[in-house]
């Protein structure tokens, strides 16, 4: 799971998750693959592990990317690494992590306006209650509608 | 243009609208769970270097004005019954989802970043993807650690294997089930929609050590056994059909 209880993802959550279901069920996508990586802790690695993602999303042809994590802190190097890798590729990308106000982001990339942040408590802590700070399919939604208009904004040749 | 299926993955799912103790640790397709203690003891003596206790509950809906510790993670009982994972069929329990909790000898939670012991009621957000719903029943399996253990990485992960050893009775149960007695039927395929936008999902899941980690390819959906854990991939991406990743293929380990 993640870093803190409220965001971290539960093995009942990946086995139901609303990312997969969605994505799936819209007739306009052809859902390729989930790709996973780990977020190690030396920071090297993690621009290693970060980047070579986007290598194989670079190598597929995608038409747009969608990169989420249950974590945040150190692993949003990460995180925002692979974000900033694709978007540098000229790939579309929108993204789904847990900001808040304690968890903005410790690194910056101009790509990260499609990241949606799925904070549901009030006051944007990490509350440590579990399953509190998840997204939810109203997230991933809105995830899904900033990668479309990404993926529309580049066939058209929009910047 | 018309959708290529690549195969198919049937999850069937048997639901428990009755959880309760009794003489044995017992599933019925007619949606009636009981659970005996008696077989604690021995699977405890198997873990006994770094696991002192163990107590099994069973908590009802609505229920959860109760002290938890804090809670390592949420599972689901499934089991592959045809194929490997991401085809054939799986068979999952719904209506009630295993809950183990950690804690040590002097009270040490077992968490690494945050600990969500506390009142249940106030400590886990029902009906989220990853939790329980309003009228699930939650088996609280909780693990007492010999001292600092709970902090140790093959510790934790041997309290993972005891839980998924646990769980193991009630699969090979699940198994054996007839397939036409499922309360609901789901039908994933993994499919090329050709000519529509081509999208990759990536996933970045924590592997840091002990209580941070995520294992992946266990033998049996959301299990232990055979998986094996993104830090022994050197967190390398490795890519899943969406099949496979719905089939339990990740299982969160913290």
């Amino acid at each position: 799971m993640g870093v803190g209880p409220s965001t971290k993802e539960t093995s009942l959550h990946h086995f139901r998750d609303p990312l997969i279901e969605i994505l799936e069920n819209d007739p306009g996508i052809d859902l390729m693959g989930v790709l996973v990586f780990g977020s190690p802790e030396g920071n090297a690695e993690k621009i290693r592990c970060s980047r070579t993602a986007a290598v194989v999303a670079e190598c597929a042809r995608p038409d747009g990317v969608i990169v989420e994590t249950d974590g945040w802190g150190n692993l949003d190097v990460d995180f925002v690494n692979c974000v900033n890798e694709i978007g540098e590729r000229g790939i579309p990308v929108a993204g789904l992590n847990w900001s808040g106000t304690a968890g903005k982001f410790v690194v910056e990339s101009p790509y990260l306006d499609n990241v949606v942040d799925f904070n549901k408590n009030p006051e944007g802590i990490e509350s440590n209650i579990v399953g509190e700070n998840n997204y939810t399919e109203e997230d991933v939604r809105e995830c899904l509608k900033r990668l479309k208009i990404a993926m529309a904004k580049k066939e058209r040749g929009i910047k | 243009m018309a959708d290529i299926e690549l195969r198919r993955l049937v999850i069937k799912a048997f639901h428990m609208t009755d959880v309760e103790m009794g003489d044995e640790n017992k599933i019925t397709t007619d949606g009636k769970m009981t659970i005996n203690n008696d077989c604690l003891p021995a699977l405890l003596d198997k873990y006994k270097e770094v696991i002192e206790k163990i107590d099994v509950e069973i908590i009802r809906p609505g229920d959860h004005d109760r002290f938890t510790n804090t809670i390592m993670d949420i599972i689901p009982i499934s089991v592959k019954v045809l194929g490997k994972c991401g085809e054939g069929i799986t068979h999952t329990i719904t209506g009630v989802y295993v809950m183990p909790t950690g804690v040590d000898v002097d009270g040490e939670q077992a968490h690494e970043f945050g600990s969500s012991e506390g009142n249940l009621k106030d400590m886990l957000y029902l009906n989220r993807a990853g939790t329980p719903g309003d009228d699930d029943f939650i088996i609280s399996f909780n693990i007492t650690f010999k001292k600092g253990m709970g902090q140790e990485r093959y510790a934790v992960i041997d309290a993972y294997r005891m839980v998924e050893e646990w769980m193991n009775m009630f699969r090979e149960q699940l198994r054996a089930f007839s397939g036409s007695k499922c309360t609901e039927k789901h039908e994933y395929y993994d499919r090329i929609r050709e000519g529509q936008k081509k999208v990759l999902v990536i996933k970045e899941m924590i592997a840091h050590g002990a209580m941070l980690d995520t294992w992946i390819f266990p033998d049996q959906p959301s299990g232990v056994e055979g998986g094996k854990s993104l830090i022994d991939y050197g967190s390398m991406p490795v890519m899943l059909t969406p099949n496979e990743f719905r089939d339990g293929a990740i299982k969160a380990m913290n």
